[in-house]
């Protein structure tokens, strides 16, 4: 069976048609990967025993001749910050090495009721924190594109599985972009939700007020469908909305209601420094929507430039605190009967910051080790900001200029209904290229990290592939929407992919 | 604002995030909190006279459940203390994943001297 064609859509309608059945399938995609992940490094582990059983049970629901809810059968790769109960869930930090989840997440919980398969769990920056999954404890996953590029992050995993047909869909978590970056570098879709539309409850935190689990697929169809069977409310995540109580349209787009829509540009996301290949793939995209008829305008929103600096002030301090909860005692697996051997430890000549007491000489190794160079700089930056002396001219700084970024969209959303923007500046990168540089690492996020420092939707579609180098570079655009109006971007999305 | 991180403010920052820092590992951290430091000085620029710190995102409108703009719910949840009827299953899940226990305790090294 050919891997690369199916999509959720047309694995329902084979297992409806009884093409194959589930157990059939998984098995293809399970011996797919073991081949393929060898080259690519998507894939941390496989849970083979789970999707296995997992698709016997949906072969019992087409015995039984019940009605197949459309996720059925769709083997989705899940990213490892996302818990399934009594499945190791690292986060890829070696400070979660031998961590196994008492409990499912919410979403993780609604696709096993939808008869999802879940192949195994994917790669990702440590914590989620990266743009490249270059971060990762254990392994450097290379884009299916190009073997020696990045696949973007932190759901680089994700992405690429998607792309490399080792799933039929994802989900990853997108904090400042780590859905739609790598969705963009390995040419496929990237949907990060309304904060607020899809429940974090299983989610290991990143920066809580920016964190938002999404889809990631080969169509923006599918997209809306895995979007739709996670979103809702959920009393285990108090920011959770009840969705369908605040939808204020149909839920399906018809052309007409395309063609009354505004798409606004932003001239800041389209100055000097970005990608001429993005950009001239960009102006094919709006060509192509203008033939739908749909009205483009030039927007500003003047604030953009600050986001950057913006964000990393907020996310960092909400990292330092998410991250005080590994102490490397709880989840981690430290031997209690012998005190570690003294040569285990960093000696005092080594050390320039000295523990004051056996608890914090545990703490100190423990974390000092667990703990990569990019989560130490995040905690120790996260302190630093929330320090007394430096909280107003930092943190509390930072939290004005979200609000007036969050301004800048709203007076915007109210000329245009949705706002069209590149995904990132280039195309996907090297690895090792920026891997020593975290400033260079963190301008790959320009244009993704405004939309969660406003809550906003936001979806990145694929548009071509360049020729660059040895391989071939995927470049697509970002739509960005009005809070809880996913609707209106996928809407948009949607009638884009007809036109190809 | 830059130059207001250096050694001894970073020794004292890594010893309140409880990380165990080596002279290696020290300059290179310290090298790129200056240079990111250096990166946020842009936001002075921005004129916050009377903004409001954006806490959450968004207040739910008085009448309904319904947010009024995208962000973090700005109200309180609550619900009714009583016993949760799985909260037994769920914290043997939770113990029994322990590596090394003594009745449901988590056993950890020694840490009184």
């Amino acid at each position: 069976m050919d891997l690369s064609n199916l999509t959720i859509k047309k694995i329902h309608e084979g297992l409806t048609d009884k093409k194959f059945s589930a157990f059939e399938i998984t098995q293809e995609f399970l011996a797919y990967i073991e081949e393929k992940d060898r080259k690519i490094n998507a894939y941390l582990r496989l849970t083979k025993d789970l999707a296995l059983s997992q698709a016997n049970q949906v072969d019992v629901w087409l015995a039984e001749k019940r009605e197949l809810p459309i996720l059925a059968g769709a083997p989705l790769a899940i990213k490892d910050n996302i818990l399934i109960e009594g499945e190791p869930a690292t986060a890829g930090s070696k400070i979660l090495a031998n961590y196994r989840a008492a409990y499912d997440a919410t979403v993780i919980k609604k696709l096993k009721q939808a008869g999802a398969i879940f192949p195994g769990k994917t790669n990702l920056d440590e914590f989620a924190m990266g743009s490249s999954t270059e971060n990762s404890a254990f392994k450097t996953t290379k884009n299916p594109c190009d073997l020696e590029r990045v696949p973007g992050g932190s759901s680089g995993g994700s992405a690429a599985a998607v792309a490399a047909d080792m799933a039929v869909a994802a989900l990853g978590s997108d904090t400042g972009g780590s859905i739609r970056q790598p969705a963009g570098f390995c040419g496929v879709v990237g949907l990060k939700p309304t904060y607020g539309a899809v429940s974090r409850y299983g989610l290991i935190a990143m920066a809580s007020s920016l964190d938002q689990i999404g889809p990631i697929t080969k169509t923006v169809e599918d997209a809306k469908i895995l979007f739709e069977a996670i979103k809702g409310r959920d009393a285990l995540d108090s920011t959770s909305v009840d969705y369908d109580a605040v939808l204020e349209h149909s839920k399906e787009f018809s052309l007409e209601g395309i063609r009354k829509m505004k798409i606004g540009l932003p001239k800041e996301y389209f100055a000097g420094g970005l990608d001429k290949q993005t950009r001239l793939a960009i102006d094919e995209a709006i060509k192509l929507l203008k033939s739908l008829k749909i009205e483009f305008r030039e927007i500003s929103l003047p604030r953009t430039k600050y986001a950057l600096s913006c964000y990393y002030i907020i996310m960092s301090a909400e990292v330092s605190a998410n991250l005080a909860r590994f102490d490397g005692i709880r989840y981690a697996r430290i031997d209690a009967d012998s005190r570690a051997k003294e040569s285990e430890y960093m000696s005092e000549n080594q050390r320039v910051n000295q523990p004051k007491s056996a608890l914090e000489k545990i703490y100190f190794r423990q974390r000092g080790r667990g703990f990569g160079d990019e989560a130490k700089r995040r905690i120790i930056l996260g302190t630093f900001v929330l320090s007394a002396g430096y909280y107003d001219a930092y943190y509390a700084k930072a939290q004005k200029v979200r609000r007036l970024i969050k301004k800048d969209f709203n007076k915007a959303f109210q000329e245009v209904d949705v706002i069209l923007t590149p995904i990132s500046p280039t195309p996907a990168f090297k690895i090792g290229e920026k891997v020593d540089d975290p400033l260079a690492m963190y301008l790959s996020d320009i244009f993704t990290v405004p939309v969660n420092l406003a809550g906003l939707p936001a979806i990145s579609i694929p548009i071509k592939k360049y020729k660059r180098g040895d391989g071939e570079l995927p470049v697509g655009f970002q739509l960005i929407g009005k809070p809880f109006r996913e609707t209106d971007i996928l809407g948009v999305g949607q009638y884009y992919e007809k036109l190809l | 604002m830059a130059s207001e991180i250096n050694k001894k403010t970073l020794e004292y920052l890594a010893e309140l995030s409880r990380i165990e820092l080596d002279e290696r590992s020290e300059e290179k951290l310290l090298n790129d909190l200056q240079n990111i430091l250096g990166y946020f000085e842009e936001l002075k620029g921005v004129d916050t006279e009377r903004v409001e710190p954006m806490a959450g995102g968004f207040r739910l409108a008085e009448d309904s459940l319904r947010p009024v703009e995208g962000g973090t719910i700005e109200n309180n949840v609550f619900r009714e203390d009583e016993e949760n009827p799985k909260s037994r299953t769920q914290s043997s899940k939770l113990t029994d994943d322990l590596p090394q226990k003594e009745n449901d305790y988590l056993k950890v090294p020694p840490v009184f001297e």
